[in-house]
């Protein structure tokens, strides 16, 4: 799962501690999810995207998913759809 | 940009209450447990009755522990109770790995020691020790 935290973070000018506290959680978990060592809960994410007030997608996403879609989109092309 | 500092949960502090907490009750454990073991031979003679409330003491402090470690773990973010669960299942499996082998090496005097129950604790403690330093490094 890849996120945007460290980015959105630094618009702000928010320390790992300041948003670990906003999301009731340690500051450790803040780095290991921004270093992509550790996948947060749905609840997490959704607590995560609403702090920034942003849609979830906008905040994490599955690029998995993207090639998922990519290959939904050459299959219609390919069948002319 | 948005540079006001966000609302805090006290996530923080809240954890280091309870780890406070925890050692309290941990450290009363371990002076209960030690008034009990020693208190029949050196401080009241073997007094049965005195000896039954020592133990009864050592049981109550030992439940106010667990439940102190109980509430610790709860109050854990995520990934901190994933560690902590990690460290606890590895603990299990090498308690038994170890305890079972120990307690029949012991009945067929395989070893030449008497199997105290002690020294599964100890290893028990130490790989708890071992597995939260790993956890807990590993995701730095």
């Amino acid at each position: 799962m890849k996120n945007r935290l460290k980015v959105l973070r630094a618009e702000r000018d928010w320390t790992q501690a300041q948003l670990a506290d906003a999301l009731d959680v340690s500051r450790q978990t803040i780095n290991a999810i921004e270093t992509g060592k550790f996948d947060p809960s749905l609840q997490l994410a959704f607590r995560a995207a609403r702090l920034f007030t942003l849609r979830i997608e906008e905040v994490f996403h599955d690029p998995e998913l993207d090639l998922t879609e990519d290959r939904s989109a050459d299959a219609k092309t390919a069948m002319g759809g | 940009m948005d540079q006001r500092k966000p609302p805090g949960n006290g996530y923080q502090s809240r954890t280091r209450t309870n780890v406070i907490r925890l050692f309290r009750w941990t450290g009363a454990w371990a002076a209960a447990t030690l008034l009990m073991a020693l208190g029949p031979g050196l401080i009241w003679n073997k007094d049965l009755l005195v000896t039954l409330l020592a133990i009864g003491l050592d049981v109550a402090v030992g439940a106010g522990m667990v439940l102190a470690n109980k509430r610790y773990v709860e109050e854990l973010d995520e990934l901190q109770k994933k560690v902590q669960l990690n460290s606890m299942g590895i603990t299990l499996g090498v308690g038994l790995i170890a305890g079972v082998p120990l307690a029949v090496m012991d009945a067929y005097h395989v070893i030449p020691f008497h199997a105290d129950i002690a020294y599964l604790l100890v290893l028990m403690s130490l790989t708890f020790g071992a597995s939260n330093l790993y956890g807990t490094r590993r995701y730095r």
